[in-house]
């Protein structure tokens, strides 16, 4: 069997087959370790394999492939308590299971986390069964208070970091939301 | 195994590890017997990620051992979490599962497949190596050192009796929890939790 590093340059292969951008996922992976963050956590989505085999493939990170997003979160609240600078990316669908964890962890404990997340069900994602993201992923976010940055395009990857360092500032969860268009480098 | 006298015990044999326990039974006794309030952090809504939890700061700091306490509804609710850990193979990640087979938080309610679930079995189904069962004191007691003192990951069942009433709760709210343990680790390892400068 395929260890992780080369299961992830034949994902990384198909990922580009499929058009995602080489160059604005490695500008986000540039953008998280400038930042600090070195531990990352991930749950799959198409639109961001390319970045999740970049992170797998980068030395300046450790990358954990976990089995369900609020293992993510949990790994993530944990390496903040150790003072290791963490990320959990991951699917839109993935950040809907979230709010029992986001609420009852991170609140009650005023943990900060950082998650990186597609923004599937927007008006260009042609996946039927992301449509109730693109109905509800907006109004859950805002119903349980969390800061959230959609990166609009290559120029607002910047922000990226600024959403990281911000949760820390507040001692609470934020995100940052990647669109379709941008993971593709037509914006 | 009595699940007081079992959790007492291995607080007897407690020296410098971190601590993370869980939602219910495992925070109640364990503050209880210790009445620590800076190495132990008290997950109380853990619902399945203590171990996860305490994986992160394994993680983070390599150089402590760290010892994580789940219960049997975090088992059944997310078993998935053994792959993670398998992966992660944290030399200084000892995960004690203690196994009531009910609901122990929520007045006893019966667990999913209470009497077939063979955890340690599972733990080895996901290629777990070290992986330790006990059902009762002498046997936890005989073998403690090899499961727990010695480094390499570490899963440990500990099947033990439902208790008929609850305890207390750590007194404190999360934040204090939160800082109380971050500036332990600040203290112990040098590392920045808290104080690092923003941009």
């Amino acid at each position: 069997m395929e260890d992780l590093l080369q299961a992830s340059v034949s994902s990384a292969a198909r990922a580009t087959e499929t058009g995602y951008s080489e160059d604005v996922s490695r500008q986000i992976v540039d953008i998280c370790g400038d930042s600090g963050i070195s531990l990352v956590a991930s749950l799959p989505d198409d639109w961001i394999g390319q970045t999740i085999a970049r992170f797998e493939q980068d030395n300046r990170f450790t990358h954990i492939p976990v089995n369900r997003e609020e293992s993510a979160l949990a790994l993530c609240s944990g390496a903040f308590l150790s003072g290791t600078g963490a990320m959990a990316l991951m699917g839109a669908s993935g950040l809907m299971t979230l709010v029992y964890a986001i609420t009852k962890i991170n609140y009650t404990y005023e943990i900060p986390i950082f998650i990186l997340v597609t923004q599937r069900g927007s008006l260009d994602d042609g996946a039927k069964f992301h449509v109730s993201n693109g109905l509800y992923f907006d109004d859950v976010v805002k119903s349980i208070d969390l800061p959230c940055t959609v990166i609009e395009s290559r120029e607002e990857l910047p922000k990226i970091a600024e959403a990281y360092h911000h949760a820390k500032k507040i001692s609470r969860p934020t995100i940052a939301v990647l669109p379709k268009k941008l993971l593709l480098g037509k914006v | 195994m009595n699940y007081h006298e079992c959790l007492a015990w291995i607080a007897s044999k407690w020296t410098d590890e971190l601590v993370v326990t869980s939602a219910g039974t495992s925070s109640e006794i364990w503050f209880e017997e210790t009445g620590d309030t800076e190495r132990v952090f008290y997950l109380e809504a853990s619902m399945s990620l203590s171990s996860c939890f305490a994986a992160g700061i394994a993680f983070g700091v390599p150089g402590k051992n760290v010892w994580a306490f789940s219960g049997d509804g975090a088992f059944v609710m997310n078993a998935g979490m053994l792959t993670v850990e398998r992966q992660m193979n944290l030399p200084n990640l000892t995960h004690f599962m203690v196994s009531n087979r009910v609901y122990g938080s929520t007045s006893n309610v019966p667990l999913p497949g209470r009497s077939d679930n063979d955890y340690a079995a599972i733990a080895r189904g996901f290629g777990i190596d070290r992986v330790y069962s006990f059902g009762g004191m002498n046997e936890l007691q005989a073998k403690f050192e090899e499961a727990v003192l010695e480094p390499g990951y570490t899963f440990v069942h500990l099947e033990v009796d439902p208790l008929d009433q609850r305890g207390k709760s750590p007194p404190m709210d999360g934040p204090e929890v939160k800082f109380r343990f971050g500036r332990h680790i600040e203290k112990v390892t040098g590392k920045s939790v808290f104080s690092d400068p923003l941009p």
